[in-house]
């Protein structure tokens, strides 16, 4: 029981861990950028931008909820606009990045929640995240220095004041930036509605060779089940489609590395269980033979008083199936219980048992228990019933 | 006492190895419970390696850049070479900006391809380029260079660089803006010196926080800035995975203990009558319980050393096929493993002979 209660768990762990890596590497920002098809050439080196970013194409704010609406909707978890705009404080030059901190949005009966927050939760952040829509800013680490700014104080950027929320520090290109709601971006832009990039983190399947292959030259059928895998290449394509005159690419260093993170992980649980299960196995063999060397007295008597083997065989065969099946049951729903365990203390969310996983901890309680005893089984008939009801084997 | 002492021994051997497949199936037993448990300590150890090294297939966990517009001391590569720990991957880039055919403004950037290669092994690109003008032109910037054989001109104050263009670059972020030619090339054409270091450090957070430390106190007036991101995603991945394993290392080792035990306390309880016998022909309570004690202690050191050598395998077949590289086995682990076995196997024998105690040898003879 034990045994198929550790194994249960280590098997359910094993399918989920790799699904809840998966999500916390998805907290650590975007892997996929979606921006205007005809954008202009960045120019930029490290944190200095060279050419203001100006004019060119934008995408559309009001068309951002319809992110939810693709077919992989769902497996977005987080996503957020950006639009970078410069403007001078105090005499130098400062360069604005407005994007969305935590904003409620809807798309038909659905409300979500998009932005920063959720996306760059790595961020380190001195004082507190600002309010989408308001006057509040984040001052990056190295900008607030160069202002001698501090939480709490004034910045006046165009021709409106903001109030300092918090200092932001990331180790990259924000160190140096004002981080401010998409809205105060665009009125010192000067483009209500305008998105320079849309940053997603989308839950996606480990690219495969199925994955690298060209979707424009599939067939039919090979592109719906393209289409319809969560691979981060289908999913920017998905994307492609929902926002009209943009293109939409994976960020390759998080897809594809993580691929190799994740493999590994899901593959050495999926390799541990199965080791685990094998000890197990042996384990309860080990068991079974005990009790049933134990009982030789009993075939002894049964030999003894005319029964056949088969009929002795078949005596055992049963009342160990009951017992695996029993024991089975237990130890699911005990398996069951400890993979949850696991789940909530290290993960903060509980583990799925699927229902399929009930028939084979079952079938394999079977396999293991009748195979533990077969030998001892035989091993038993074998002796002669004088010498075993004497009491000298 | 010494025909005693020979007898001791002789009832040991006796045990071990005389009656039939009972003392093997206890010894299977032991065998794969150590074997499980070193198989799992040893993983334990070994992950958090193997997860570091394919966190380094990110690319750089560390940049060093110079303060706007000026370049690096002279020597800075191999300066953060030296401080570094080997096995680290310190990766020049100097930038400047150039006009291509068509007059729009480009990022060029020289850098050393043979070190980029090793950084960024995840760049989509069809062959690195060797040759001296040989170029990586980013996927957005390819429209602007207009180059129909693969060559093209670019302009830098004046000068005119003619380049072949070796492959294109396709990241999703904006190394795909610029175009990377080599460093030597881009020295001679611009003048200008690299002004930032993509450094890859191997090892856990707290090590390459260490190596930070040090190259900000050796370079002084740089920027040494952290890959935030990369080393708070390695971070929590492994902080998680440590717990996973440890559970799992628990939970393996606890079943497997219980099974271990309640097969082997049923094989000493199935001896009552030895026990019984020697008890009524006088032997005292310490030398049975020497005799099970020495028999279990025998058996556990056994099946322990075996284990060991067998889960070692087992972890390094583990390790070989998912990460292909083996683990290696851990002396430390040995131990462990054999002291946890024969904790095991002497409690699981002493246990039941406590009890056995309590009742009458005669009790036992007569089959109650």
């Amino acid at each position: 029981m034990l045994g198929v209660a550790v194994a249960t768990a280590m098997i359910a762990v094993g399918v989920d861990v790799g699904d809840k890596i998966n999500r916390e590497l998805r907290s650590y920002g975007a892997n996929i950028v979606v921006y205007p098809e005809d954008a202009a050439l960045d120019v930029r080196i490290g944190d200095q931008q060279i050419k203001p970013v100006s004019g060119g194409a934008h995408l559309k704010e009001s068309d951002l909820p319809k992110i939810k609406g693709i077919f992989w909707g769902h497996n977005i978890l987080a996503f957020t606009p950006i639009l970078e705009t410069q403007t001078e404080v105090n005499r130098h030059d400062v360069r604005v990045v407005g994007m969305y901190f935590a904003k409620q949005l809807h798309f038909g009966t659905e409300s979500f929640v998009a932005g920063a927050e959720k996306l760059y939760s790595w961020w380190k952040i001195d004082g507190s995240w600002p309010r989408d829509d308001s006057d509040e800013v984040l001052l990056g680490s190295r900008m607030a220095g160069q202002l001698g700014k501090r939480i709490g104080d004034e910045i006046q950027l165009a021709d409106s004041s903001a109030r300092i929320t918090g200092i932001v520090s990331t180790g990259g290109a924000e160190d140096n930036e004002i981080v401010a709601p998409l809205s105060i971006a665009q009125k010192i832009a000067g483009e209500p509605n305008a998105v320079d990039k849309l940053y997603v983190s989308a839950l996606t399947k480990p690219e495969d060779a199925f994955a690298r292959r060209d979707p424009a030259r599939m067939n039919a059928a090979d592109h719906d089940r393209w289409y319809c895998s969560p691979y981060a290449n289908s999913i920017a394509f998905q994307l492609q489609e929902a926002f009209p005159g943009s293109r939409a690419e994976q960020i390759r260093q998080a897809a594809q590395n993580e691929g190799a993170v994740l493999s590994h992980i899901s593959g050495m649980m999926l390799l541990i269980a199965l080791a685990a299960l094998i000890a197990a196995a042996l384990a309860v063999s080990a068991a079974m033979a005990t009790t049933i060397l134990e009982r030789r007295r009993e075939v002894g008597l049964m030999k003894s008083l005319g029964a056949t083997a088969t009929a002795i065989a078949s005596l055992f065969v049963t009342e160990a199936s009951l017992l695996a099946i029993v024991a089975g049951l237990i130890g699911f729903g005990l398996g069951s219980v400890i993979a949850q365990r696991i789940g909530r203390t290290i993960f903060h969310s509980g583990v799925e048992i699927t229902p399929v996983l009930l028939p084979i901890v079952i079938f394999l309680a079977l396999l293991v228990t009748i195979g533990g005893s077969a030998a001892a089984i035989r091993r038993a008939l074998r002796l002669d019933p004088v010498v075993v009801l004497r009491g000298d084997a | 006492m010494s025909l005693r002492g020979s007898m001791f021994f002789h009832l040991l051997r006796r045990g071990l190895l005389g009656r039939g497949n009972r003392p093997l199936i206890a010894f299977i037993a032991l065998t794969v419970a150590a074997t499980m448990i070193t198989a799992m300590l040893n993983l334990y150890y070994g992950l958090e390696n193997k997860l570091n090294r394919d966190f380094r297939s990110y690319g750089a966990n560390v940049t060093i850049a110079a303060p706007q517009g000026t370049a690096l001391p002279e020597g800075a590569v191999e300066n953060a070479q030296q401080i570094l720990p080997s096995g680290s991957l310190v990766v020049p880039f100097a930038f400047a900006i150039a006009h291509a055919n068509d007059g729009s403004a480009v990022v060029v950037a020289g850098t050393d391809f043979s070190k980029l290669q090793k950084l960024d092994k995840w760049w989509l690109v069809w062959k690195w380029p060797t040759e001296k003008n040989e170029a990586i032109v980013g996927m957005k910037a390819e429209p602007h260079i207009s180059s129909s054989d693969g060559s093209f001109d670019l302009n830098f104050s004046g000068r005119i660089l003619h380049l072949i263009e070796a492959t294109t670059l396709k990241t999703g972020s904006e190394e795909e803006n610029r175009i990377y030619i080599p460093q030597s090339t881009f020295e001679a054409w611009t003048g200008v010196h690299p002004s930032l270091l993509e450094i890859s450090v191997p090892g856990s957070r707290e090590q390459i926080n260490a190596a930070i430390g040090q190259l900000q106190s050796a370079f002084p007036a740089m920027q040494v800035r952290p890959v935030r991101q990369l080393l708070e995603a390695q971070g929590a991945v492994i902080t998680r995975m440590r717990s996973v394993m440890l559970a799992s290392t628990l939970l393996i080792t606890l079943t497997v203990a219980l099974c271990v035990f309640s097969t082997l306390t049923s094989s000493v309880l199935e001896r009552r009558r030895d026990f019984a016998i020697m008890k009524a022909i006088g032997s005292s309570q310490t030398t049975v319980n020497g005799l099970f004690a020495g028999e279990a202690f025998v058996l556990a050191l056994l099946a322990g050393l075996l284990g060991y050598l067998l889960g070692s395998g087992l972890a390094a077949w583990i390790s070989e096929a998912n990460f292909h590289t083996a683990v290696a086995p851990r002396i430390a682990v040995l131990p462990v493993v054999i002291g946890c076995s024969i904790a095991v196997a002497l409690f699981a024998a002493l246990l039941p002979l406590a009890q056995l105690q309590r009742i009458e040898p005669a009790g036992i003879l007569k089959g109650e």
